[in-house]
């Protein structure tokens, strides 16, 4: 195993409740809660998340409810669908993606507004 | 091998139910209930109600554990709960506090 830790929540898998922690962290299955992480976060194309999500870095393949929040970056992808709001300082949608809620792309004020 | 691995950094605080099997190198809080094997490793600390076909405890437990075959608690493995299964294994070295039910039908 690398000695970076890689923690995955496998097809046959449910979880309900919090899910937190650091490590990087692959959803194949379901979760229902909330999910706070302070690495990355994959939702594969077979995961369904009805939860929210904190994490630095979230690249979703499969389906997730709920509003997210990234620190760095917030990959949709072509398999996705996505609704709820996203709060991070970058979004990419691909193409064939869907898509339902608001982008928050986090672009700081001037404080006089 | 299993698929699901929960690492040691992770927390988990609710239920986690499934087929398939789980091991836990990290914290969980509430219940599992699987239909396959669960492990905790050395690493792993589980406060939570275990209802499973498998279990092998080589970390630290507290809750009620029933499975439908086995439970095994491996040497340096803290438990405490009651414990209930037609098979159950405790290794030298294991530290266990609670009742032990193999559910013998004679008797």
């Amino acid at each position: 195993m690398a000695s970076e830790q890689i923690n995955i929540i496998g097809k046959g898998i449910t979880i309900r409740g919090s899910l937190s922690g650091g490590g990087d962290l692959v959803i194949e299955g379901h979760v229902e809660g909330q999910v706070a992480l302070k690495n990355h976060l994959t939702i594969e194309q077979s995961g369904t998340v009805e939860a929210d999500i904190k994490a630095d870095e979230l690249t979703i393949n499969g389906e997730a409810s709920g509003n997210i929040e990234a620190n760095s970056r917030v990959a949709i992808n072509n398999t996705a669908k996505v609704h709820g709001d996203v709060k991070a300082p970058r979004v990419v949608i691909e193409d064939g993606a869907v898509f339902n809620g608001s982008i928050e792309m986090d672009v700081k004020l001037p404080d006089d507004i | 091998m299993a698929n699901t691995i929960i690492g040691s950094s992770i927390v988990i605080d609710g239920e986690i139910s499934g087929d398939e099997d789980l091991v836990i190198q990290g914290t969980v809080k509430g219940k599992i209930s699987l239909k396959e094997s669960l492990f905790v490793e050395a690493s792993g600390v589980v406060e939570a109600d275990i209802d499973t076909q498998n279990v092998e405890i080589a970390g630290r437990v507290t809750g009620n554990i029933a499975a439908s075959d086995k439970v095994e608690l491996k040497s340096d493995c803290r438990v405490v709960g009651d414990i209930k299964a037609p098979r159950i294994l405790i290794a030298d070295g294991a530290s266990f506090k609670g009742n032990v039910d193999m559910d013998v039908k004679e008797r």
